[in-house]
């Protein structure tokens, strides 16, 4: 039996709205990934926060049986993979930003910055195979993880996603000035006596906060579109700061909404779906100079 | 009155000193000049004189100072879409905290500035869209913004044509008539001798400082190069 689009938008209604704060929230960290020059960082930390959630699957009989997963057993865990949010959450964001500060600490030792992204991410991709095959779950989990199957978002993933989320669009707006001062020029930052290290470490903090729950939420193949694309395909076109945050949030939603309609219309797995539609986002940047 | 006061102090990284036994006052209304050899440290100086690197020994003072930094344009990255506007507004950021968003009166601060440096009529262009010389006009009116009473200048003229260093310096110069501090390093040793009324001449990790008349006079030179690179002039 067919069903309606409106049926499936309401039942999918979860997942729709944490792609489209996604949509919303994750360009505006890749726009500051990408000024700084540090684009390939949003692929290589949601690689690190799937590693993360896929380990926690290898640790959960164990840490079932010694710390507990609240009023959740261990076989309710294993088949429903959003029935502990917060333990998934948790790794995903240990992994993250243990990825994150190994990246900074030695990107403060100099050498090749992207030959160091591009081995951080061959890592945490071969750790998420290998743990996907040590896990109780297995390989078919990792495979929905990293393709993006999110239409099973509930509502506590919703409300996850939207809090982090929520708090990194407001950190980001309050901080904006600032962060683009430290970003653009920290020499003169430091001169005007600016808190530089405070706004980078905030800056890192919002980007490992998104990643980890961008992951554990919606998968890594969705975030690596989100964070990465729209910055490209708005940058050509933004003719302030301002206008580039603003046209990058409006890519990453018109991504999503078109994902969707994709995903829908020919039965595509929508974070897939949405990385395609961000690609073609592209395309007019291509006929654009600046 | 001394706006900057270092007594005894040694600058370098990783505690080797590369300039020593620096004693300098900068006082206000004067014109210094960092000149000296590729690699003999002026840049060192500079950056313990800006307050970018701490001492390694001695005091450097700066409690008489609101200091207008103007770095090198090259080091700026040119992917930033930020306007001319957006550049210099920065210059306002050092008493603004958080949300709280610039004032009417900052933003015809800004554009007062921008007039000051000729550039009133690029308030909307792309900062990286501009040549050379605009830009590091653009960034003296961002250091011009911060009210300062010392202007530090990184190589102001590096890579700019000789029309562009002419425009640059008469700006030097005439906000230096307005009672100014500056504090310039360059590699221009004719931009120096023309403007500066002090030279500070770093050479062997130690610091001379002297009348540019007297200091950058070619026997002398001669003599100073002797043993060091020359650097560029023209």
């Amino acid at each position: 039996m067919d069903i309606t689009w409106g049926e499936r938008i309401d039942l999918f209604r979860y997942a729709l709205t944490a792609a489209a704060i996604a949509g919303l929230a994750c360009p505006l960290i890749g726009v500051f990934l990408f000024l700084r020059r540090t684009s390939f960082y949003g692929i290589a930390l949601p690689q690190f926060a799937a590693a993360g959630v896929v380990f926690g699957f290898v640790l959960m009989p164990w840490w079932a049986s010694h710390v507990g997963l609240g009023d959740v057993t261990l076989e309710m865990a294993l088949s429903d993979t959003h029935a502990v949010m917060n333990y998934h959450l948790a790794w995903a964001a240990t992994f993250t930003f243990g990825g994150l500060f190994a990246l900074v600490w030695l990107g403060r030792r100099g050498g090749s910055e992207i030959g160091r992204v591009a081995a951080a991410f061959a890592i945490a991709n071969a750790a998420t195979y290998v743990f996907g095959r040590l896990s109780p779950v297995g390989k078919s989990f990792v495979d929905e993880l990293l393709a993006g199957e999110i239409l099973g978002v509930g509502v506590h993933e919703l409300e996850t996603i939207s809090v982090l989320l929520g708090i990194v669009v407001a950190a980001i707006v309050v901080f904006y000035r600032d962060l683009v001062l430290v970003s653009f020029d920290r020499e003169f930052a430091v001169v005007l006596g600016k808190r530089v290290v405070a706004f980078e470490s905030l800056l890192n903090v919002l980007v490992g906060v998104t990643v980890a729950a961008g992951t554990m939420t919606l998968g890594p193949t969705i975030l690596f579109g989100l964070i990465v694309l729209p910055p490209l395909a708005a940058r050509p076109f933004a003719s302030s700061m301002n206008r580039f945050l603003v046209a990058s949030s409006l890519f990453g939603v018109l991504a999503v909404v078109g994902g969707v309609y994709v995903s829908f219309a020919w039965d595509f797995p929508l974070g897939a779906s949405v990385v395609a539609v961000a690609a073609l986002e592209l395309i007019p940047a291509l006929f654009v100079r600046r | 009155m001394a706006l900057i006061r270092i007594r005894g102090a040694s600058f370098g990284y990783s505690r080797r000193a590369v300039v020593a036994g620096v004693d300098l006052e900068i006082r206000a209304g004067r014109f210094f000049g960092i000149v000296g050899p590729n690699g003999a440290g002026k840049t060192t100086l500079f950056r313990g004189i800006l307050g970018l690197l701490k001492p390694l020994g001695g005091t450097v003072e700066r409690s008489g100072a609101t200091i207008g930094y103007v770095p090198q344009r090259e080091s700026l990255d040119p992917l930033y879409p930020l306007t001319v506007q957006e550049v210099v507004e920065m210059g306002a950021y050092r008493r603004l905290s958080g949300w709280r968003s610039l004032t009417h009166a900052d933003r015809e601060a800004a554009r007062t500035v921008l007039a000051r440096v000729g550039l009133a009529e690029k308030e909307s262009a792309r900062f990286s869209s501009l040549s050379g010389g605009q830009r590091q006009r653009a960034l003296i009116a961002r250091a011009l913004l911060t009210k300062p009473n010392v202007l530090l200048l990184d190589e102001p003229t590096s890579g700019v044509d000789r029309a562009a260093q002419a425009r640059i310096l008469e700006l030097l110069r005439g906000l230096h008539r307005e009672g100014l501090a500056i504090l310039l390093v360059s590699h221009h040793l004719a931009l120096v001798r023309q403007a500066v009324d002090e030279v500070l001449w770093v050479s062997g990790g130690a610091v001379r400082h002297g009348d540019p008349r007297e200091l950058l006079r070619p026997d002398q030179l001669d003599e100073l190069f002797d043993t060091h690179g020359a650097p560029e002039d023209d």
